[in-house]
């Protein structure tokens, strides 16, 4: 199928990146195929500046365009996992159809092209968080399996009793649990920071819970619940100041800023593909160079050995080391197409309209009565997330969720967000949780605030 | 944990060989089994000895087939006149109702009007477990042994589905509650899934009261008037008859067993005084085992009942304990091992009249 070949200068990094519409042809050539997509371009080459980033991307996310309950599909659950664009789709078909070959192992020429796609990923995510080797990505299933890894490989060689690990009360279960189970086996202590008066916790109790028997920060970088960020350059200089190392859950902040792990200076960093545009299966693990290296294995098996005996063997260096068996080649190296999607557009770009949007949604929904977000207020100073968690007074978050979905067609989420921890702390069982990516627009924000009032109103009259 | 196993793996088929009476007939849903399988005379054990071999045996729940193809295919779905008549009523004026949102407010309409659970009744042991809305269920016989519900969630949808259970499935018997599948949430159309989810609070909710009747039912056997739930005590097995092959794998059921059930105890019993065994169970269990915590329990009332312990050799009818021990003596023994330990230092007492322990074993790492 051939279209017309558009050039629009002021979009040349979004167009090059081998957008496709709806069809799936596979250009091997730089050309690039707008047909069906004609009605958006012609958008396009009119006023650059009124279309919004959103507007412009939802033509590569196939998915958001779809009925559900007879209603246009809003979605606003990208917190919980985010919609792929074409590009990230056709790089995995394309794996499996035409390279899928086991790697690091085989000569063959599959299998060379599969291992250097591989590596290709692990480089292009390095350089996404500005890691300063690609040795310092270990991939693993995700950011929960490599929480894991860091707890059970470098936790139990170096957590002696009374040693205390430093979290929040506001972590996601995956921050949480692995530390339990690792201070049950080696007699650690963990410390929780409670939330301030702003409902964010509370950095200074933060500085002084740190002393010379913290060995670990464990902290998240944006909170999946409250939306606020941590400062987590001055939490690394305070922890390091005792010798504690500092271990970053960046999911909710890789896949919607600029993260620079030098800059941040952090000793461990964890993100999630599937936040991130990427597929699910594929998450991965910074770790500065000297540390990984001074770790011993999590999983044991092939790859991540140098020799096998059968009473011992020797392993591998990292990455390798941490990565047993066969990974997950085709979604890593889709993971790379979607670093240079997001890449393409810029992450700047990117946070800038996500903070615009963020601040919209925010204004709109609490404008409406009797809704109470979780999370600091926004302002000058304190920059949210684009999510908002709430409850509405009187209602289950279930049944506003529910029938959003229902009658509405708009996805949201509702229960404990993995924080049970924090919703015990707020006092709530449960909450409803409405996040955007930059596929969103200020129109699903409206349409979600429509339904909202028209959920609320539904549900009062039964009361 | 054994929360989490009631809510992910809720068809859990009781295996409870009664020495009385036995009143079970096999009862099926499409593809799914609850089997209680009568005895024959020559089956029940004796009591002089010991003991009730009780297993929870969770089956893991296979949806009926008409879940995964189309819902308008009714001819695999249960008939609706094997439905009790109240809930036949319902499905038919949900079925006369066609718009979606007139559907809800029905819903809505039946919740408003369900009569509310008093606190003391929402308990652990009657909460629907699942981790989006709080949904309880009571039941209890009237006095024709039908059995009666009472609900209350803090969801209001969650409540409207449960005042139609409580609606439709109140006054009715046994084993008609038992023969309902969950297909006629279908034909409500309230595009009510029938995956089973720790989301999905309507199958959940079903498979709590019908894990109820038959509780009651079973319970009924023992003791018609009492209105509580299941207090069974598990009780070990019977050392020889232990298969030490699978040990390793069966362990883990009858330890969650032991401290689920030890919970209900826990609520039940208001710190029986120690009487003669008691003490010596206790002194034996310090002297040799040197815990760091020990807790012996007398749980012998919840089994006053018993034909076999009435009139037995026990002294002052000291004949069921829960034990909680926790001792490096544990070390590196598996369930079984820990268990035969505390059986070997009990002997004497097994021998003059006590039948069962329900024990707890752990180290102090696994505390």
């Amino acid at each position: 199928m051939e279209g017309v070949a558009m050039k629009l200068p002021s979009f040349p990094n979004a167009i090059s990146i081998g957008h496709r519409s709806f069809s799936r042809v596979r250009c091997s050539s730089s050309l690039s195929v707008c047909s069906a997509a004609a009605a958006s371009s012609a958008t396009i080459s009119t006023d650059s500046e009124s279309v919004s980033l959103g507007h412009r991307v939802r033509k590569d996310f196939r998915i958001l365009h779809q009925e559900v309950n007879g209603s246009k599909l809003v979605y606003l659950d990208s917190a919980a996992t985010s919609q792929k664009p074409a590009a990230v789709l056709d790089a995995l078909q394309n794996y499996y159809e035409f390279y899928n070959s086991n790697v690091h192992r085989g000569i063959h020429y599959l299998s060379a092209k599969a291992t250097d796609e591989f590596e290709l990923a692990r480089k292009k995510v390095a350089r996404f968080i500005n890691a300063s080797d690609s040795r310092e990505i270990v991939f693993t299933r995700n950011a929960t399996e490599a929480i894991n890894l860091v707890a059970y490989s470098w936790g139990l060689s170096n957590l002696k009793p009374g040693d205390e690990v430093i979290l929040t009360v506001a972590e996601h279960h995956s921050c949480i649990v692995p530390w339990q189970i690792v201070s049950q086996k080696t007699g650690a202590v963990l410390k929780f920071v409670t939330l301030n008066e702003d409902e964010v916790p509370d950095i200074n109790k933060l500085r002084e819970l740190i002393s010379p028997k913290t060995k670990l920060v464990a902290v998240h970088h944006v909170s999946n619940v409250l939306a606020s960020s941590l400062p987590i350059e001055e939490i690394v200089v305070w922890a390091h100041d005792v010798g504690a190392k500092v271990l970053v859950d960046a999911c909710q902040s890789v896949p919607h800023m600029v993260v620079d792990v030098q800059k941040l200076n952090a000793d461990f960093l964890v993100a999630s593909s599937h936040k991130m545009c990427g597929p699910t299966g594929i998450g991965f693990l910074y770790g500065k160079s000297d540390l990984l290296h001074s770790m011993p294995p999590f999983l044991g098996g092939g790859e991540m050995i140098s020799d096998v005996f059968l009473d011992h063997s020797t392993y591998a260096e990292p990455p390798s080391r941490f990565e047993a068996g066969t990974p997950a080649i085709g979604e890593a190296i889709a993971l790379g197409a979607a670093v240079d999607y997001l890449s393409g557009i810029g992450m700047p770009k990117i946070h800038e309209y996500e903070v615009e949007i963020g601040k919209y949604l925010y204004e709109k929904l609490s404008s409406l009565p009797d809704v109470r977000i979780y999370g600091p207020r926004p302002s000058e100073s304190v920059h949210r997330g684009a999510l908002c968690s709430f409850n509405v007074e009187g209602l289950h978050p279930t049944d506003l969720a529910t029938f959003l979905d229902q009658q509405h067609g708009v996805a949201i989420r509702s229960g404990h967000h993995c924080a049970q921890p924090l919703h015990r702390y707020l006092g709530v069982n449960a909450s409803a949780r409405a996040s955007l990516y930059f596929y969103n627009t200020k129109d699903d924000v409206d349409a979600f605030i429509v339904a909202l009032a028209d959920t609320v109103s539904f549900f009062n009259s039964f009361k | 944990m054994a929360a989490a196993m009631s809510s992910s793996c809720c068809a859990s088929s009781l295996r409870l060989i009664p020495f009385k009476r036995t009143l079970f007939s096999s009862i099926h849903y499409p593809s799914k089994t609850l089997t209680l399988r009568p005895l024959k005379p020559s089956e029940i054990p004796s009591f002089r000895r010991t003991i009730i071999t009780f297993q929870k045996i969770s089956t893991g729940i296979v949806p009926p087939p008409s879940a995964s193809s189309s819902p308008s295919s009714s001819g695999d779905l249960q008939p609706i006149e094997e439905l009790p008549p109240k809930l036949q009523e319902i499905v038919k004026l949900f079925q006369s109702v066609q718009e979606p949102k007139a559907k809800y407010e029905q819903l809505l309409f039946y919740g408003k009007n369900l009569k509310p659970l008093d606190s003391q009744f929402k308990t652990r042991e009657n909460k629907v477990e699942g981790c989006v809305s709080q949904v309880w269920v009571r039941a209890f016989f009237d006095e024709q042994r039908n059995v009666v519900y009472e609900a209350d969630s803090d969801s209001l949808l969650t409540k409207g589905l449960a005042a139609l259970l409580v609606q439709g499935l109140s006054g009715r018997p046994v084993p008609e509650i038992l023969r309902i599948s969950p297909d006629f949430a279908l034909l409500l159309g309230l595009q009510q899934s029938l995956t089973p989810s720790r989301s999905n609070g309507f199958l959940n909710m079903l498979k709590l009261m019908q894990k109820k009747a038959l509780h009651l039912e079973v319970k009924g056997v023992e003791d018609s008037t009492s209105e509580s739930s299941f207090v069974s005590t598990p009780e070990i097995k019977d050392e020889a008859s232990v298969p030490e092959v699978d040990s390793e794998s069966k362990p883990g059921l009858v330890e969650d067993l032991g401290t689920e059930k030890i919970d209900d105890s826990d609520s039940g019993s208001n710190g029986v005084a120690l009487g003669s065994r008691g003490m010596r169970i206790r002194e034996r269990l310090e002297k040799e085992l040197n815990p760091v915590e020990l807790e012996v329990e007398d749980v012998s009332y919840q089994h006053a009942g018993h034909a076999a312990v009435r009139g037995s050799a026990g002294d002052d009818g000291e004949t069921h304990f829960n034990l909680r021990i926790v001792s490096d003596a544990f070390q590196g023994k598996s369930l079984v091992k820990r268990h035969r330990l505390i059986y070997d230092l009990l002997q004497e007492e097994l021998k003059s009249g006590l039948h069962a322990l329900s024990i707890v074993a752990k180290t102090p790492a696994e505390v």
